[in-house]
């Protein structure tokens, strides 16, 4: 096999200078993100009904009930649970998301979660009503 | 010679080498992605044996397995590895599949094919710009990651992320093939392909390339890398035809066809050879796949509960054969999951490949294997009193957990020797 020649990598290089940059100027610039990209989790508080289905399927144990009150069904007292997020824990995967039978679940296009507390990355919306 | 490095030495296996070659490599070194201990022992600048010490990155996957239901049990695997994931999930899909009754959907079946050659496409491609990268070619680290940046935003826009795709579900996929995808699609593997051949004529001709990577690597023969249970790419470059997706098709591999690549030089060079032309066969198989995607369903919806019975599946991940055994006892939570991963098949040849070389080139040989120490630590026994190495069944393995945790218990049970040869 004949070696390469030393001005062989010209053309390649006109082509890349021609083309335009690859690189986004991202933190000044919002970027583009597909229609189905998975970011922050959030909670719709009014459509919750505290089922727990989606602490059950959450394969990061991210979601936790916790009672927030009780309710009269007939003569029995029940408690009334909402759902805890600790998005610092979240893996993205949406199965809470699909789990959701009352479609109170979605997964935002919002990804910058950096935060110098991870208490802050608790999310106790649902609990506020 | 005072007692402890006597002893270090006898630990080591090394007594017939003087100390002074014996040159320490990692656990964390810039040639290495991940922790991993390989001890040299240098005659000179070449390399005359290498003995590897593996379990810095140990995760116990397994054994978490046996505490998470069969749906969580996929998303934890899927994060076995950083760069094929998805075949992991896969593979483990496949062997829960197998105790149902229930049938995977032929459209699931291709969406899962075209995902899967993606990712096997973006993990060659990265593994292109490594070599690059330690070759001293930085100008192709820099093109050949441009590249791959494409076949990410496929990805992200099939999947909705770039790496962790969580794509799998049992019995079927989570997501059907985005609308108006196809032709986008075809058209980015156009230019993949072009790359790629462009790629092969670089390190062809390219005098960084042809330097750092023809004849090295010690050539390992047809049989010893059979006897040494290489898989992938590490069998097919010496001219093992051995490939799963060939050999035993899983998904819809076998109805789509493609050409398996082998090579037969045993260098470095051909390696890279061999894995830009997997690259191009995976480019054209995704565009026939997409092409002639069935319609139907894409998903099956099956109870929690999986019936009794034991199965084991096999994949053929970018870096060789994966292997998942799963064993239910009709319950919601496996009994038992075990999972092979290619590296830890590829290290004994990976170690032959590097007899004789020089110190140089020792990143360039061990990145040719595409490692991912990550992937493949497990557990094993050593005694740092008497420099014994044993193995243990499941069976005494459990007889010394109830005996660790409830001595009480125990009584009853046969008494247990340590280090037991099994």
């Amino acid at each position: 096999m004949p070696r390469r020649k030393a001005g062989a990598i010209i053309p390649e290089m006109f082509r890349v200078m021609l083309e335009k940059p690859t690189t986004e100027a991202y933190p000044y610039k919002p970027i583009k993100l597909p229609e189905r990209f998975r970011g922050k989790l959030d909670v719709d508080p009014e459509t919750c009904t505290g089922c727990g289905v989606c602490a059950i399927v959450c394969p990061a144990q991210v979601i936790t009930m916790v009672d927030v009150g009780t309710r009269k069904v007939g003569d029995k007292e029940l408690p009334v649970k909402r759902p805890i997020f600790d998005l610092s824990t979240c893996i993205f995967c949406g199965e809470c998301v699909d789990n959701c039978a009352f479609k109170a679940l979605e997964l935002t296009k919002e990804f910058q979660l950096a935060c110098s507390d991870k208490a802050d990355l608790m999310m106790r919306k649902a609990l506020a009503k | 010679m005072s007692d402890e490095s006597k002893r270090r030495e006898e630990s080591a296996g090394l007594m017939e080498y003087s100390v002074e070659n014996l040159v320490p490599f990692g656990p964390i070194h810039p040639a290495l992605k991940e922790p991993e201990y390989f001890k040299l022992i240098l005659e000179g600048e070449k390399i005359v044996q290498v003995i590897p010490r593996i379990g810095y990155v140990h995760r116990g996957l397994e054994k978490a397995a046996e505490q998470r239901p069969w749906m969580q049990n996929m998303y934890m695997f899927e994060r076995t590895c950083g760069i094929c994931s998805f075949v992991h999930s896969l593979c483990y899909g496949q062997a829960v599949e197998e105790l149902t009754v229930f049938q995977v959907p032929r459209r699931a079946k291709f969406i899962r094919l075209i995902v899967a050659e993606l990712e096997r496409i973006h993990s060659h491609l990265l593994w292109v710009g490594l070599m690059g990268h330690w070759a001293g070619f930085e100008t192709l680290f820099m093109w050949v990651w441009n590249d791959r940046e494409l076949v990410l935003d496929i990805v992200e826009a099939i999947s909705g992320n770039r790496v962790h795709k969580s794509m799998n579900t049992l019995c079927g996929v989570r997501r059907d093939m985005p609308e108006g995808m196809e032709d986008r699609i075809v058209e980015r593997m156009k230019y993949i392909v072009d790359r790629a051949h462009y790629y092969r004529e670089i390190i062809d001709t390219e005098e960084t390339m042809l330097a750092r990577t023809e004849k090295v690597g010690n050539k390992i023969s047809q049989e010893t890398a059979q006897k040494l249970c290489a898989v992938g790419p590490m069998a097919r470059f010496v001219g093992l035809r051995q490939d799963v997706r060939l050999n035993d098709p899983y998904a819809a591999y076998d109805e789509v066809p493609f050409d398996l690549v082998t090579r037969t030089e045993g260098d470095v060079r051909s390696l890279l050879r061999l894995r830009l032309d997997e690259l191009i066969v995976s480019a054209n198989m995704i565009s026939y796949a997409v092409k002639h995607l069935p319609d139907g369903p894409f998903r099956v919806r099956i109870p929690n509960i999986i019936p009794a019975g034991e199965h084991s599946s096999h994949c053929e991940a970018p870096r060789g054969e994966i292997f998942y055994y799963v064993k239910s006892n009709g319950g919601k939570i496996p009994d038992r999951v075990k999972s092979r991963q290619p590296t830890m098949a590829n290290i004994p040849a990976a170690l032959e490949l590097l007899k004789g070389q020089n110190l140089a080139d020792l990143p360039m040989v061990l990145t040719a294997i595409d490692p991912c120490f990550g992937c493949m630590d497990r557990m094993s026994f050593f005694d740092t009193e008497s420099h014994r190495q044993w193995a243990w069944s499941g069976e005494q393995l459990r007889q010394y957990g109830i005996k660790h945790y409830f001595p009480d218990r125990i009584s009853a049970a046969p008494a247990l020797k340590i280090g037991e040869a099994h």
